[in-house]
């Protein structure tokens, strides 16, 4: 179970953040803009081979004492981030794997729906609904 | 009461014989370095300049009556023997400073020294004294004889054997201690020689040091003497490290970090162990990371802490225990960058800044639990439980009960009274966020190392945060200010809010209105996340200020904060009107202005317009009392106020969301003319004049950094009131140009020019303006390629002016007018493109500079083509010239040129290969007209003088020509002629230029041989009808070399009429022998060409009767 999920655009603003304690929530965001450091220096990077271009996931971005830090970016420079309790042992990679991938498919419907306007910040309730049913591992 | 002690101790603190790096200590005794220069340099020497390739040795001097530590007594043992900690604060400092491993004793002796015996008896007492001060010590004695000669090699030296082996007797060493020093030159390099040998006896010293301390462990039982298991461990440890054997002495550690794992933590001894614990693993990091182990330094590093981080002991004392993992990570964090300095790579995720924030974290935690437990401290205790600290015989022991085993119960009131003392030292003696601020700053140079840019910021945040707690305002307003922008361009509103709530209580707190103010109106903006209430709560404050009242807090800040603040806003309000200048620029304020100018171009004695748009995005009214533009040219900038505003003008209101539009205008400055003015800068009023203005400065292009890519503003629903805000486009420069002339400017010319000719063009200038004109000048450019054929000329004679043509004329007043001839000449065909510029001053009241330019397109023309016939003698057409036969050459003109031309004269120029035969020719068409269409033709007889393969040049054609009325042009044309053959034979038949029937015409054929050469010819002349004739009808003729022969011909016209002469032919006898040089078909063709072949006949006179009848008879 995550305890925060980050959608965040290619301009590097948040297009959709949540957390399971909202008092948290400016603490969380501090760390997630943190963690773009190292997303944009693996994009920047540009040591992936060609055999792993469709690999959007980046993997751990930070381990801090408190939370680990998971990234995966889409084509289109969309970045996910989730970030998972240190002390929680029971996701392994493939679970987080699983869970942005879900992240992503919920996003490109999101993108689909006529009402919503590209590049603006999320704020529909279903979406919202959805994203916390996923982290929250159910 | 004070402690004792005033200096902060901390007990997390590493001391500093553990971060030394223990080097072999080398005691050398017997050198006078104050009185004898010798022993001076000689201790230099050894002593100083120690670079990285030098041994691992340090020097101590030592003095004759120095005294060593006492030796202990030994135990044999440790039965009854019960430790009372673990590691002794003494013995690191006495293995490093104090017991030298080696001890040379120095002494001048040469081998052929007069006094040897009393020298060496000397030297033997010394050795002696030195053994007795070392008592009990394994400390290896050396002696260094410092000689004045060069030694002689082992073995020469008969006498040096000798004295050496005695010497080694009287001192009781063996020779292999016993060493020469040279002083004379190679000083150093005698002194590293001696170097590496005393280095090697220390390395042995050390390890048989090591090899006494493991032979206890046999003695040790794991139920007792758990701490001596680690103090061994540790001390095995230290003394490899001494002898520089990191692998042997990694190894100690890890058992003696093991074995200090073994004990069982207790309240009594956790501050014990804990401290330990970080001395070992601080060793253990550290060699790892000099073994190039980095992996095993981190997770060694991570164990640590993971093992510790839960272990608080005293609950009361749980800012110690913060204080000390604070430590380990801030240590860690050096010796991690320690080894990065000396190569290591670090990666964007693994790099000793993460420590280092690791260790503020937890400085923070200290600072608040000390803030939670030390509260109700007030006083020092008496009497005072820390007296005995510096006494303390082990490390991390605490004073009121040192040495107390962990069995004892511990004495309630004592223990209570030591915590009390403890909580008073931290809260009084520590500046937390010093310590704090300290952490965050090494973290913020190592992650900006590091590329992690928005983690940098996000610890300049929180350093920001600190500095806000411990009340330095202003310190912390610049930081939090600093790092706005970049939250801003990323659109993270809910930090930027976060940020700048932060920074108005600074600002408030400092009295710093600008900013303040500022940061007041960005929050009321859109963008931020702040709830209504908050906004009209900054709202109000910002009508205080502008009312000079100092703005409410709602937070809970100390009073005496407030205070001060109230009180450096009412210094701030002491003067009597306040002028505040805000930038807004890169800020996203809840007023935003466009400007742009109206046209891209304005005239100079047109009114320059503004256009400009302000949007209030601010929930509640804003009144403003001025708005106004600058305006920058290249060399200043001038202000214009909105026309028509008065204070209070309710078209200064804003509600929420409402857009105004406003129009500045001005006269431009004649001078500005041909440059380019931008906008500087818009400008809103607040407030009022006499209390506090607030001057709000606008570049005047839009600040919103909301700007999505383009390609998706299509999405977005236009919710946006009037005026388009945000799809404005910008225009923020214009050029002033000239004022449009009213002068009248008429260009006469007849179109098309001809090609060559003396073109006229009739400038006339009339001026239509109210007022004189000076400076009037008058500019022709010619646009396009063709510059270089195409002339200009004031009059028809002189040299051609260079372009762009520039003349400057008579002033003129109004209604005159000025006339201006211009002449040009074009020498290719085809369109030219003139622009006739005319520039002046107009003397208004304000002179003028104005500029009226006109643009003529002239096409150029041939006037005339001409085409140049040859013919034959007679007038048959010809393909060939032949060398000296004469030919007729017709050139003929044929007008093309809409106008009439008159020529005036033709001539003709022979080249050299061709001669006129008739010198004294005059033009057959001079002074004829032509006219479209026309076409005149002049005749020239010629002949060629040698052989030509190609064609060859006749010669220069001139025709001098002119328009009706217009000047005369001299054309001249090259004409070209046909090739030039040359033929041996010629045929020449002179005939009368008519014959009468029946009337005998006698005519002679001349054959002319032009060669060398004989030429034999076969001739045959056919019979023809309308002659009889007598003479050869078939001959075999001869033609001598240069020579002629006529054959005579009596013809007998039968017929009257142009008649057909007989047909001579010619045929060419064949030599076999010779190869002809003359063929039959050049003979033909000279016949045709040479020879008439008709006559004109004609009939005989009426007058003679006698025919006449016979003619009637006939018939």
């Amino acid at each position: 179970m995550a305890v925060c999920a980050a959608i965040i655009g290619k301009d590097n603003s948040p297009k959709y953040f949540t957390c399971l304690n909202p008092d948290e929530e400016l603490g969380f965001q501090y760390k997630v803009l943190s963690s773009l450091d190292v997303i944009e220096e693996k994009l920047n990077s540009g040591n992936k081979s060609v055999s792993d271009t469709r690999e959007l996931y980046l993997g751990m971005l930070y381990s801090l004492e408190k939370h680990k830090i998971y990234g995966y970016v889409s084509n289109t420079k969309i970045k996910f981030i989730i970030v998972i309790d240190s002390t929680n042992t029971s996701l392994r990679d493939n679970e987080i794997r699983s869970m942005f991938r879900k992240l992503h498919s919920i996003y490109a419907d999101n993108v689909c729906n006529p009402f919503y306007i590209p590049d603006e910040p999320i704020t529909s309730k279903s979406f919202d609904k959805s994203v916390k049913h996923i982290i929250s591992g159910i | 009461m004070q402690p004792q002690s005033n200096t902060i101790f901390d007990q997390s603190d590493l001391p500093p014989e553990l971060c030394a790096k223990p080097l072999s200590l080398v005691g050398i005794s017997g050198l006078d370095t104050l009185n004898n220069a010798i022993h001076k340099s000689i201790w230099e020497t050894f002593n100083s300049n120690r670079r990285i390739e030098r041994s691992p040795v340090v020097f101590r001097l030592i003095s004759n009556a120095h005294e060593f530590p006492i030796v202990k007594p030994k135990r044999n043992s440790y039965e009854w023997y019960i430790p009372k900690g673990i590691l002794k604060k003494n013995w690191m400092n006495k293995h490093l400073n104090e017991i030298p491993a080696v001890i040379a004793v120095f002494y001048d002796l040469d081998w052929n020294d007069s006094q040897w015996n009393e020298k060496m008896i000397e030297c033997a007492s010394r050795v002696q004294s030195m053994r007795a001060a070392l008592e009990g010590r394994n400390t290896k004695i050396v002696v260094v004889l410092i000689q004045d000669s060069v030694p002689l090699p082992t073995g020469e030296d008969v006498l040096a054997t000798e004295r050496a082996v005695a010497l080694c007797a009287s001192c009781e060493l063996n020779a292999k201690s016993l060493f020469v020093l040279p002083h004379g030159d190679h000083l150093q390099g005698y002194v590293v020689r001696l170097e590496n040998a005393f280095y090697d006896l220390a390395k042995n010293y050390y390890y048989l040091e090591a090899k006494n301390v493991k032979s206890h462990r046999e003695h040790l039982n794991k139920t007792t003497h758990q701490y001596l298991f680690v103090r061994h461990q540790f001390k095995m440890g230290f003394l490899n490290e001494l002898r520089q054997d990191n692998h042997t002495a990694h190894k100690h550690y890890t058992h003696a970090y093991n074995n200090l794992l073994e004990i069982r933590i207790v309240d009594t001894n956790a501050m014990e162990i804990r401290t330990v614990a970080g001395f070992i693993n601080y060793k253990l990091c550290r060699l790892m990371f000099t073994l190039s182990l980095p992996r095993d330094a981190i997770s060694q590093f991570r164990s640590h802490t993971d093992r510790f981080k839960t272990r608080i002991g005293f609950q009361e004392l749980a800012f110690e225990h913060h204080a000390w993992i604070a430590k380990q990570y801030s240590v860690f964090g050096d010796i991690f960058d320690e080894a990065v300095k000396l190569g290591l790579p670090a990666v964007q995720t693994q790099h000793p800044g993460i420590y280092y924030q690791q260790a503020a974290q937890y400085a923070i935690l200290r600072k608040e639990s000390c803030q939670e437990l030390c509260q109700s401290v007030l006083n020092y205790p008496t009497p005072d439980p820390l007296e005995n600290f510096k006494q303390l015989e082990f490390y991390g022991q605490r004073p009121w009960r040192p040495g107390k085993l962990t069995a004892e119960p511990p004495d309630p009131h004592l223990e209570s009274k030591g915590i009390e003392a403890l909580q008073y030292l931290e809260k009084t003696q520590v500046n937390h966020s010093n310590i704090i601020i300290s952490l965050f700053g090494f973290a913020i140079s190592q992650y900006k190392t590091y590329r992690c840019l928005r983690m940098r910021r996000h610890l300049v945040v929180q350093m920001a945060e600190e500095y806000y707690n411990s009340g330095d305002y202003g310190k912390a307003l610049t930081l939090f200010t600093h790092m706005l922008w970049d939250y801003r361009t990323e659109c993270w509103w809910h930090l930027l809010t976060d940020i700048l709530c932060k920074a108005l209580q600074c600002a408030f707190l400092t009295a710093n209105v600008q900013d303040y103010l500022t940061l007041s109106l960005e929050l009321l903006g859109t963008s931020t996340t702040i709830s209504m209430d908050r906004k009209k709560y900054i709202y109000e404050n910002i009508l205080r200020v502008l009312n000079k009242q100092i703005p409410e807090l709602d937070e809970n800040i100390s009073s005496n904060s407030i205070q001060n603040a109230q009180l450096l806003w009412k210094q701030f309000y002491s003067v009597d009107s306040i002028l505040i200048s805000l930038d807004m620029t890169n800020m996203l304020s809840c007023v935003d202005t466009k400007a742009r100018f109206m046209q891209n171009r304005y005239q100079g004695d047109h009114h320059v317009v503004v256009e400009i748009f302000v949007r209030s995005s601010c929930p509640f009214l804003l009144q403003f009392f001025k708005v106004f533009a600058t305006i920058n040219t290249p060399e200043y900038a001038s202000e214009y106020d909105v026309i028509n505003l008065k204070e209070g003008d309710p078209s200064l209101r804003f509600n929420y969301n409402e857009v105004k539009r406003y129009v500045v205008e001005f006269m431009p400055d004649p001078n500005d003319i041909e440059k380019e003015i931008q906008i500087g800068a818009i400008n809103l009023c607040m407030g009022n004049k006499d209390k506090c203005c607030v001057d709000l400065k606008f570049t005047g292009f839009d600040n919103d950094s909301n700007q999505t890519s383009p390609d998706l503003t299509h999405f977005r629903r236009n919710i946006r009131p009037i005026y388009e805000f945000d799809n404005l486009s910008l225009s923020p420069s214009a050029l002033i140009v000239p004022r449009s002339s009213k002068i009248n400017v008429k260009i006469d010319h007849h179109q098309p020019a001809l090609l060559g000719e003396w073109y006229e063009i009739d400038i006339s200038i009339i001026n239509d303006e109210k007022f004189l004109i000076e400076n009037l000048q008058l500019e022709i450019v010619l646009n396009g390629e063709s510059s270089s054929q195409t002339e200009f000329y004031l009059t028809d004679a002189g040299k051609p002016e260079n372009l762009p043509l520039q003349l400057r004329l008579n002033n003129l007043v109004t209604s005159a007018s000025i006339c201006k001839k211009i002449l040009m000449r074009a020498y290719n065909i085809g369109p030219r493109n003139l622009s006739v510029k005319i520039t002046y001053l107009l003397k208004s009241e304000k002179p003028v500079l104005s500029i009226k330019e006109q643009n003529l397109d002239i096409l150029v023309v041939k006037p005339f083509d001409t085409t140049t016939k040859f013919l034959s003698a007679k007038f048959g057409d010809i393909v060939k010239f032949y060398v000296d036969e004469p030919f007729i050459l017709m050139p003929i003109i044929s007008c093309l040129s809409p106008w009439p031309i008159s020529i005036e004269d033709t001539t003709l120029e022979c080249s050299p290969t061709v001669s006129l035969i008739d010198t004294n020719v005059k033009s057959q068409v001079k002074g004829l007209v032509l006219r479209n269409g026309d076409s005149g033709a002049d005749i020239y007889y010629a002949k060629t003088v040698k052989p030509s393969e190609t064609f060859i040049t006749v010669g220069q054609y001139s025709i001098k020509w002119r328009r009706q009325n217009g000047k005369t042009t001299l054309s001249q044309i090259n004409i070209t002629g046909l090739t030039v053959d040359s033929i041996p034979l010629d045929l020449e038949l002179p005939l009368p230029a008519f014959g009468l029937v029946r009337t005998p015409l006698l005519v002679s054929y001349k054959f002319y041989n032009k060669s060398q050469q004989l030429i034999q010819l076969d001739m045959n002349m056919e019979a023809s009808e309308a002659f009889m004739f007598a003479g050869y009808k078939q001959l075999q003729i001869s033609i001598l070399p240069e020579s002629s022969k006529s054959l005579q011909y009596n013809l007998y016209p039968l017929v009257a009429g142009s008649v057909m002469l007989p047909k001579l032919s010619l045929t060419l006898v064949s030599n076999s022998d010779e190869k002809p040089f003359l063929d039959q078909d050049e003979i033909n063709n000279l016949l045709e060409r040479a020879l008439p072949t008709h006559l004109f006949i004609m009939p005989q006179g009426k007058r003679i009767p006698i025919p006449s009848e016979r003619v009637i008879e006939t018939q």
